[in-house]
C-alpha cells in the first residue's frame, strides 16, 4: 500500500510542478495536483472514478465560513480605509511619536496586529492596513525590503494572536480539546516577538526624512475625518463580540461575518465622504479572489489526499520520526507544510502531532499555541507564499522575492526557537493557560 | 430559519452576485475566470441548501 | 498575485462560456450525490418488541417540525420495571452503535421494563458529510438476502441546520468556552435549552425524555480513534461507576473482550456522560469502541477500512507502541465493535437489574458479542421486503 500511495503522491507533485512550469497560478497548480491525485487514485478505486466529482465539490467546503470572514472583514477594513480612517490613525501616530521612534514602531505594530488578531488571517492585516503602515514605516526611514519583512512577520503574528487563531481552532476541533486558555499563551509570545521584530528591523534609521517631509509623504486625511468616526465601527464590532461573550445566553450567535457586516454598515454611515460601496465591494472581491480560491483548492487537495491515503501516509511519516529529531524537524516541517497546504497543514500534520504530544505528557494547549506561532512563517514560503507575496506587493519592494525573504531571517529564527521551546517545555508553561481561563 | 441565518444566506447571495459581476466584466484572464467560478460553486450549493 | 499571463484572450466570451459550462457540470455532478445523501434513508423494521415509535419533539416543542427531530423507538415489556435509553449516531461517523441499535430494534423483545432507542440523536450530522476528509458517502452491510445500505454521516450537524458558528461556543449553563465547531456537536451541547441553538434543543429534548419518563440508565454509543487516549472503554461519572466496573469485569471474564472504565472528567462540560448525570436522576454511560477508520495515519478512507479496521500504517504504529488499544493484522472488524456495544450494554442492564430488582429490565432476542463475531451483523438485519409496510421506518 505504501508504494501505491507513494506513486500517487509523486503524481500529485508532478502535476503541481508541470502546472507551475506552464506558468499557471499557484491556485490552478494546486487544483491540478488535486485532480491528478483523484484521477490516479481512480485506478485503485481510492476514490472510485464515479465519486471523483463529489469529492472535488465536497472538498470546496471546509473553509466556506473562513471565506465569508475574509470577504466581510476585508470589505469592512476597505471601507474604513477608503473613508480615510486608517490614514487618520497612521498620520496621528507619526505626528505624535515621530521623535519617539520606539513608540511609533510599537503603535504601527499594534495597527497591523489588530485586523489579523480579529479575523485570524494575516492577509486581512496586509490587505487593509498594509499600505498606509508601509508608507509610515518608509517615512520613518526604513527601506522597502525591511518594510516588507516587518509587514510579513508581524502579519503572521497577527494571525496567530488571540482571540481568533485558525490553526489552533482547527487543531482544537480536530482533537476535542476546548478552544480556551489561549489568551496569554498566545498573546504574550506574540507581543514579545512582534516587539523584537519591529525593533530589530526598524530601529535603525536608514533614509533621511524629517517629520514635516514624512507627514507630507503620507496620504491626506479627508476633511471631516475625526477620531470618533474611526472608532464607532470598531465599537460596533467589538460590542457584538463582547456581547456574545458577556451575555451568551441572552444574545443570538452573530458569527464573525455578520459582526463585520454590521461594522461595515456603521463605517459607511459615519464616513465623512460616502465611498461607492458597489465599486468597493467589487474591487474587494477581485483583490481577494486568489485568497478565496486558495481556500477552495486547498480544501479540494486535502479531500483528495485523504481519500487516496496520501494524507494518512504523510501523517504516519511525521509521527514515526524519533522525538528529538521531530522537535528539531518542526522548524522545517511546520512552515513548509503551511507553504504547500496553508491551513490544510494544521489538519493533516497538526492533529496527529498534538495527539502524539499529549500522549507523551506535553501540555496540548501550550503545544498548539507553540505550533501556531510557527505556522504563519510558512505563509512566506512558496508555492503559496500568501502573506509574503502580499507584503512585497503593498510595500512596493522591487527586488527579488528571495532577497525580501532573506531580510526576515533573524526574526524567523527567533520565532522558530521560541515556538519549539514552547512545545518542548509546554508542561512547564501551563501556568499561561491557567492565567487565561 | 431564524433571522441571523437569513442574514447569512443574504451575505452568501451578495458574494455570489459580486463574483458573478466580476466574472462578467473579466475580459483578459482565463485564470481569474476559473478561480471566480471555483469560488462560486460552494456558495451556490449553500444557497440551494445542498451542502 | 494573479497569474503572470495577462495577454488578452482571443475569444474571452467563448472561453468564459466554456468554463462556466464546465463549472456548472462539476456543480451538478458533485452536488447531486451530496443532495441524495442528505435525503437517503435506511429501512429499519420495527421488530416484535417495538410497541410504538414516537418523536423526540414529543418531549420538547422546540423541535416540532424541524429537520433535526429524531425518531424514538419504544419497546415496552408486559411487566413494569426499570427504563433505559439508548442513543446512537451522536457522532454519525462512528457507526458501530447505529448498527447495534438497528439489531436491537429489529430483534429484541422486552419482558420487563422499557427500552427507548434513538437510532440517530444527531439527525443533521448523519445527513451531513465531513468536507475535506474524503469519506465514502455510504457503506453496505451484506446479509443473506442482499445488501443494506447506510449513510456515512459526520461528527457535527450540518450548517444547513445550524448557521453561523460562533467565534467560540459558550457552553450552557456552565459558560465554559469550547471550540466554535462544538455548537454543532451533540456531545458538547448537553444539557441544552428548549429554545437555544438547534443542537441544544436536541439534547434538551433528550434530557426531558429522561426526566419525564424517569429513565434509569442512558447509553450513548460512540467510536474513538485507536490513537485517542479515551478508546475501547466505558466512560462513566462517579454515580454510574459501580455498574460500569462490574460490567467491564464481567465482559472480560465471560465474553473475553476488554472495555475498561474511564472516569468522566469533572470539568469538561457538555458531554453526555457528564451532564445527563448532573441534570437528571439517570445513570449515564458512554461506550467507546475503537474505529481505526477515523485515525489520521491510515491509508485511503474506504468502506473496507471502515468495516474491517485493517490498516498497514496503524499496524506499524502499534508495533512502535503508539496506539491505545491492542492492534494486530486482524484489524478491528465492525462485527466485533458492534458486539462490544451490545454485550457491554446488556451487561450493565443486567448488573443494574440485579442490584435494583424493582427497577429491573429484562429482554431477550438480542445477540451477544460471540454471536455477532460468529455470524456477522448482517445476519440480524430483517428484510424490509418481508415486513408489513407500517413497520418500516426510514432512518
Ligand atoms: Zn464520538
Amino acid at each position: 500500500m505504501t508504494l501505491q500511495i507513494g506513486v500517487l503522491l509523486l503524481l500529485m507533485v508532478a502535476a503541481y510542478a508541470v502546472a507551475s512550469l506552464k506558468k499557471l497560478s499557484v491556485e490552478l497548480s494546486i487544483l491540478a495536483a488535486a485532480v491528478a491525485g483523484g484521477l490516479g487514485g481512480a485506478f485503485l478505486k481510492t476514490p472510485p472514478l464515479g465519486e471523483l466529482p463529489r469529492h472535488l465539490v465536497e472538498g470546496m467546503f471546509p473553509y466556506l465560513d473562513v471565506m465569508l470572514v475574509f470577504s466581510t472583514a476585508t470589505f469592512f477594513m476597505a471601507l474604513v480605509s477608503e473613508s480615510g480612517g486608517v490614514n487618520y490613525v497612521v498620520r496621528g501616530a507619526i505626528k505624535l511619536f515621530y521623535n519617539v521612534r520606539v513608540v511609533a514602531l510599537l503603535v504601527l505594530m499594534i495597527i497591523i496586529l489588530i485586523p489579523g488578531a480579529l479575523t485570524g488571517a494575516g492577509s486581512v492585516s496586509i490587505l487593509v492596513v498594509g499600505a498606509p503602515v508601509a508608507l509610515a514605516l518608509k517615512a520613518l526611514g526604513i527601506p522597502e525590503r525591511k518594510t516588507a519583512a516587518i509587514l510579513f512577520i508581524v502579519a503572521g503574528l497577527a494571525a496567530a494572536a488571540p482571540p481568533v487563531n485558525i490553526w489552533a481552532m482547527i487543531l482544537c476541533a480536530g482533537t476535542a480539546i476546548p478552544y480556551v486558555g489561549f489568551t496569554y499563551t498566545l498573546g504574550i509570545p506574540v507581543l514579545i516577538l512582534g516587539t523584537f521584530t519591529v525593533l530589530w528591523l526598524g530601529l535603525k534609521k536608514e533614509g533621511g526624512m524629517d517629520k514635516a517631509a514624512a507627514l507630507a509623504a503620507l496620504p491626506p486625511v479627508p476633511p471631516g475625518m475625526k477620531g470618533w468616526r474611526v472608532l464607532v465601527p470598531f465599537v460596533v464590532f467589538f460590542g457584538m463580540v463582547i456581547a456574545n461573550r458577556t451575555w451568551p445566553f441572552a444574545t443570538p450567535i452573530f458569527g464573525l461575518p455578520l459582526e463585520f457586516s454590521a461594522a461595515a454598515f456603521t463605517a459607511w454611515l459615519v464616513s465623512p465622504r460616502k465611498p461607492d460601496v458597489l465599486k468597493l465591494a467589487l474591487n474587494t472581491m477581485k483583490r481577494l479572489l486568489p485568497l478565496l480560491a486558495t481556500m477552495i483548492v486547498v480544501g479540494m487537495l486535502q479531500q483528495i489526499m485523504t481519500a487516496t491515503g496520501v494524507r494518512g501516509m504523510i501523517s504516519y511519516a511525521v509521527i514515526s520520526i524519533p522525538l528529538v529529531l521531530l522537535f528539531i524537524g518542526l522548524a522545517v516541517i511546520i512552515p513548509v507544510s503551511e507553504g504547500v497546504l496553508t491551513y490544510g497543514a494544521a489538519a493533516i500534520l497538526g492533529i496527529p502531532l498534538i495527539w502524539f504530544f499529549d500522549s507523551i505528557g506535553l501540555h496540548a494547549t501550550v503545544a498548539i499555541a507553540g505550533l501556531s506561532i510557527l505556522w504563519p512563517l510558512g505563509d512566506g514560503l512558496p508555492p503559496t507564499a500568501l502573506i509574503g507575496r502580499l507584503s512585497v506587493m503593498v510595500s512596493d519592494y522591487k527586488g527579488t522575492y528571495w532577497s525580501f525573504l532573506r531580510q526576515t531571517w533573524v526574526p524567523w529564527l527567533v520565532i522558530t526557537i521560541t515556538s519549539i521551546l514552547m512545545v518542548v517545555y509546554s508542561a512547564k508553561l501551563s501556568f499561561l493557560v491557567k492565567w487565561s481561563m | 430559519m431564524n433571522v441571523i441565518m437569513i442574514f447569512y444566506y443574504l451575505i452568501t447571495a451578495a458574494l455570489v452576485c459580486l463574483l458573478g459581476w466580476n466574472l462578467i466584466r473579466e475580459k483578459k484572464s482565463a485564470n481569474d475566470m476559473i478561480l471566480g467560478l471555483l469560488v462560486m460553486i460552494p456558495l451556490v450549493l449553500r444557497l440551494l441548501r445542498v451542502k | 498575485m494573479s497569474a503572470p499571463e495577462s495577454k488578452p484572450l482571443a475569444h474571452p466570451v467563448r472561453v468564459k462560456i466554456v468554463l462556466a459550462v464546465l463549472a456548472a457540470a462539476l456543480t451538478v455532478a458533485g452536488g447531486v450525490p451530496l443532495f441524495k445523501h442528505r435525503h437517503f434513508g435506511t429501512p429499519f423494521v420495527a421488530g416484535p418488541g417495538v410497541t410504538k415509535v414516537i418523536k423526540l419533539s414529543d418531549y420538547s416543542p422546540g423541535l416540532k417540525g424541524r429537520f433535526v427531530d429524531a425518531d424514538v423507538f419504544v419497546m415496552e415489556g408486559a411487566e413494569p420495571g426499570g427504563k433505559a435509553l439508548i442513543m446512537a449516531n451522536t457522532h454519525a461517523n462512528e457507526p458501530a452503535g447505529y448498527l447495534a441499535v438497528k439489531i436491537l430494534i429489529e430483534n429484541a423483545v422486552v419482558q420487563k421494563g422499557t427500552l427507548y432507542i434513538i437510532p440517530t440523536i444527531n439527525v443533521s450530522a448523519s445527513r451531513n458529510t465531513k468536507a475535506g476528509d474524503g469519506y465514502p458517502l455510504y457503506y453496505d452491510i451484506p446479509t443473506d438476502w442482499g445488501r443494506v445500505r447506510f449513510r456515512m454521516g459526520t461528527r457535527d450537524a450540518s450548517p444547513l441546520e445550524s448557521w453561523p458558528d460562533p467565534d467560540v461556543y459558550i457552553h450552557y449553563p456552565d459558560k465554559q468556552l469550547l471550540s466554535y465547531l462544538d455548537l454543532r456537536n451533540t456531545n458538547r451541547t448537553w444539557p441544552g435549552r428548549p429554545n437555544g441553538p438547534m443542537m441544544e434543543r436536541v439534547t434538551y429534548a433528550a434530557m426531558e425524555l429522561m426526566r419525564k419518563e424517569k429513565i434509569d440508565l442512558a447509553f450513548d454509543f460512540h467510536g474513538a480513534e485507536t490513537m485517542f487516549p479515551v478508546t475501547n472503554c466505558i466512560v462513566a461519572p462517579q454515580k454510574s461507576a459501580k455498574f460500569a466496573t462490574l460490567a467491564s469485569m464481567m465482559v472480560k471474564a465471560m465474553e473475553g473482550f476488554d472495555s475498561h472504565v474511564e472516569p468522566s472528567p469533572q470539568n469538561f462540560r457538555g458531554l453526555s456522560h457528564r451532564e445527563i448525570g448532573d441534570f437528571s436522576n439517570t445513570l449515564p454511560f458512554l461506550l467507546e469502541a475503537p474505529i481505526p477508520f477515523l485515525d489520521q495515519p491510515t491509508g485511503p478512507k474506504t468502506v473496507k477500512l471502515l468495516l474491517d479496521g485493517k490498516d498497514p500504517f496503524l499496524l506499524s504504529l502499534a508495533k512502535k507502541k503508539k496506539l491505545f488499544v491492542s492492534y494486530d493484522a486482524n484489524g478491528w472488524p465492525m462485527d466485533k465493535r458492534v458486539g462490544q456495544h451490545m454485550s457491554t450494554t446488556l451487561e450493565i442492564i443486567r448488573q443494574f437489574s440485579k442490584k435494583t430488582p424493582d427497577r429491573a429490565i429484562r429482554l431477550s432476542g438480542a445477540p451477544k458479542y460471540a454471536d455477532l463475531v460468529r455470524d456477522g451483523v448482517g445476519k440480524y438485519f430483517h428484510d424490509p421486503a418481508k415486513a408489513e409496510p407500517g413497520r418500516i421506518h426510514y432512518e
